[in-house]
């Protein structure tokens, strides 16, 4: 570095400039964001889904029913013991609490279907997003109750710290019913019941899936979620113990994090089938994995079909992937609440049996039923 | 270490070696690497697998680019990873003109946010780490709110920018390689590389000479942007969708790792793009390795972590000196 380099600019600044461009850099953010909206014109999608996901959600709705009639034989709740009083649902205000921004297909669907499950059935309904914020989601189901809930359906960003909310939810004597995740507390005490999918049984029907497809020999690799979340491990436990009882000549040989991402997918199986190039099976705990091992397949120049792919969610891009023939089968996990659980909260508030555990129905998506059932992906 | 029962020459082999493996550790990593996996993985050693490794690396090594710059100057930039997400976001929103218009977007787009930074440190003062922290922030905020879901991009012109290749090597390496030159070339050759490095040596001394640091400075947090941003949309481009809610996540700390693997001291007033591109390459053939031999994914963590620390100690070795 030679100094002289250095004294080659030796102009002046003037200083009355650093306010201008305080507001520069501040109005830089707002500027970007009006600009970009502006004008944008955005990519024609060809499949013309941009607005699909709401009608599907209220066209699959019907088919929705509870897992199996065995699954409410376990323990049930009446409304005498849970001390509330039986009202008309028609009559009644349900809130509703979102926990997660409504930025991936699950929760759009899953808001999508309560509120055409309210339309439907002419109840009024009050909704709360808690934008992935704990905090907000307490705050949220307050308000609900301060704007006059009858009755609540929580979709619980976690399963803990709920105290506050159940009593005085308690105190006014508020059915509540939770979706999709539990809450740790004492069903048909501080809660009514709770509606969700069994991960574990996702898991084991994906891998009778694959085992249909790779014939139940030969290697397969999973795609794992993200580390230290429960939908992880119960994917991942049921598949495993289904491939171990039914075929024990499938090898799981590779088990990868792909952290629920596309671009992980897509990266982590490209590092597979370079080291692995004889894979027969990819099992992807979610679909958007299973795109992404798509993608890499793809790019190492391998056909359609050649590594069979199993996924679990049921999303419209994935059922898309069997119709094209890149994806073998595609485990639904099911997102439509809506009608269960304004079902679940009628027969309670009318003096009905509900079960405390209610396992929704997942369907699956294969190549007989992918294109029909196109409409029904979320 | 005074070693008094070492003679002088003794001592200064020493230390040349030591100047040697910190300068070049982390050629001598790649070598070692490569070296253990021709060994040990089966099918390492075929065209495909490098092509997979070097496109991989690729939008990772452009980041690394612009960060080295920003560290260069005595400053940080964690807002490459939100950057990234904002590019693939604008890039979708403005597809519809054609691809071309599109990445100018993302790419005036990630420069807009290298202005804020700029301003934020040079005229307002800001602490370099805190200013991009607040646009990382801002900018994954707003890749969202543009773009709220994961958007597939059909563009046949994206799908062949991320997949296609000229004389077998892939466009994505290609433009990384051209990126790192020019970044190389810069640094040493122009003036604006010359203020840079005496700015990251000390700030006082390059204002009391003269210099207009304020624009430099926000010169480099530009740069460090656009790259950001071209990233995002080679990224874009190799997915063939666009999804501002993952993509660059934790994308700063790969890119800081490979710069200080690659050598460029924390310290400022040094920019090492060798060391960076080989940093970069580095730590995908350590992630490449975990990943073919199936070992759990915690450990991919564990054996980065081994590796900055490693690295580290190389730097304070050499702050000694």
């Amino acid at each position: 570095m030679k100094p002289n380099i250095f004294l080659r600019r030796t102009s002046g600044r003037t200083q009355g400039r650093a306010s201008a461009s305080t507001l520069l850099a501040v109005g830089l953010a707002a500027g970007l964001a009006l600009a970009a909206t502006g004008c944008a014109k955005s990519e024609d999608d060809k499949s013309g889904d941009s607005d699909g996901s709401k009608s599907s959600a209220a066209e699959g709705d019907a088919g929705q029913v509870v897992s199996s009639p065995g699954a409410g034989g376990g323990k049930s709740c009446v409304i005498g013991d849970y001390g509330a009083k039986k009202l008309d649902l028609k009559s009644a205000t349900v809130g509703f609490s979102q926990s997660e921004k409504e930025a991936n297909p699950f929760r759009i669907a899953e808001t999508a279907s309560m509120k055409a499950e309210a339309g439907k059935r002419g109840v009024k309904l009050l909704t709360a997003n808690a934008q992935s914020q704990f905090s907000k989601q307490i705050s949220d189901v307050q308000d609900l109750i301060a704007k006059g809930a009858d009755l609540l359906v929580i979709a619980p960003l976690n399963s803990d710290g709920w105290e506050p909310v159940l009593r005085q939810a308690k105190a006014k004597h508020i059915p509540i019913v939770t979706i999709d995740r539990k809450i740790n507390a004492a069903a048909c005490k501080d809660y009514v019941s709770f509606i969700g999918s069994d991960f574990v049984e996702q898991g084991r029907r994906a891998a009778d899936r694959m085992i249909a497809a790779t014939g139940g020999k030969g290697e397969v690799a999973i795609l794992l979620g993200a580390a230290g979340n429960n939908v992880t491990t119960d994917r991942t436990k049921g598949f495993e113990e289904q491939i171990e009882k039914k075929a024990p000549d499938l090898k799981v040989v590779f088990k990868q994090t792909g952290e629920f991402a596309r671009e992980k997918g897509q990266q982590v199986t490209e590092q597979l089938i370079q080291s692995k190039p004889g894979i027969d099976g990819i099992y992807a705990e979610n679909d958007e994995m299973g795109l992404g091992a798509v993608g890499a397949l793809k790019g190492a120049g391998k056909k359609a079909g050649d590594v069979k792919i199993v996924t679990i969610d049921g999303t419209k891009n994935a059922v898309r992937g069997i119709v094209d023939g890149w994806i073998d089968g595609v485990i639904e996990s099911n997102p439509r609440f809506g009608p269960l659980a304004f079902q679940t909260l009628d027969t309670f508030t009318k003096g009905g049996k509900v079960a405390q555990d209610i396992v929704i129905k997942d369907s699956a998506y294969t190549k007989d039923n992918a294109e029909s059932d196109l409409g029904k992906a979320y | 270490m005074t070693d008094i029962g070492l003679g002088g020459r003794t001592r200064l082999d020493r230390d040349r070696l030591l100047r040697l493996l910190q300068d070049y550790g982390v050629h001598l990593g790649v070598a070692v690497l490569l070296l253990v996996n021709i060994a040990i993985t089966p099918h390492f050693l075929s065209a495909e697998n490098f092509r997979t490794q070097a496109v991989q690396v690729a939008p990772v090594l452009i980041v690394a680019l612009g960060m080295a710059l920003a560290i260069g100057s005595e400053g940080v930039d964690l807002s490459v990873g939100s950057v990234m997400a904002l590019s693939t976001s604008l890039l979708s929103l403005y597809l519809g003109y054609g691809m071309w218009i599109a990445l100018l977007v993302a790419v005036l787009g990630g420069a807009a946010v290298g202005v804020a930074n700029g301003a934020l440190i040079a005229y307002i003062g800001v602490q370099p780490i805190v200013a991009t922290l607040a646009l990382m922030v801002a900018g994954r905020g707003l890749a969202q709110v543009l773009l709220p879901q994961l958007k597939d991009v059909h563009d046949p012109t994206m799908a062949s920018l991320g997949s296609g290749d000229l004389l077998g090597i892939p466009y994505l390496v290609l433009i990384a390689v051209a990126l790192a030159l020019l970044v190389a070339f810069v640094v040493r050759r122009t003036t604006f590389g010359r203020q840079l490095l005496a700015i990251g040596d000390s700030r006082p001394a390059a204002k009391l000479a003269g210099l207009p640091v304020r624009r430099v400075l926000i010169l480099v947090y530009v740069c460090s942007g656009a790259l950001a941003a071209i990233a995002g949309v080679l990224a874009t481009a190799r997915l063939t969708a666009s999804d501002p809610t993952s993509l660059g996540n934790l994308m700063e700390l790969s890119a800081i790792t490979a710069v200080v693997v690659g050598g460029t001291p924390l310290s400022g007033g040094r920019v090492r793009i060798g060391g960076t591109v080989a940093g970069a390459v580095l730590i995908q053939l350590l992630t490449a390795t975990l990943i073919k031999h199936d070992l759990p994914p915690s450990w991919t963590q564990i054996a980065q972590a081994v590796v900055i620390i490693l690295a580290v100690y190389a730097a304070r070795e050499r702050g000694r000196r």
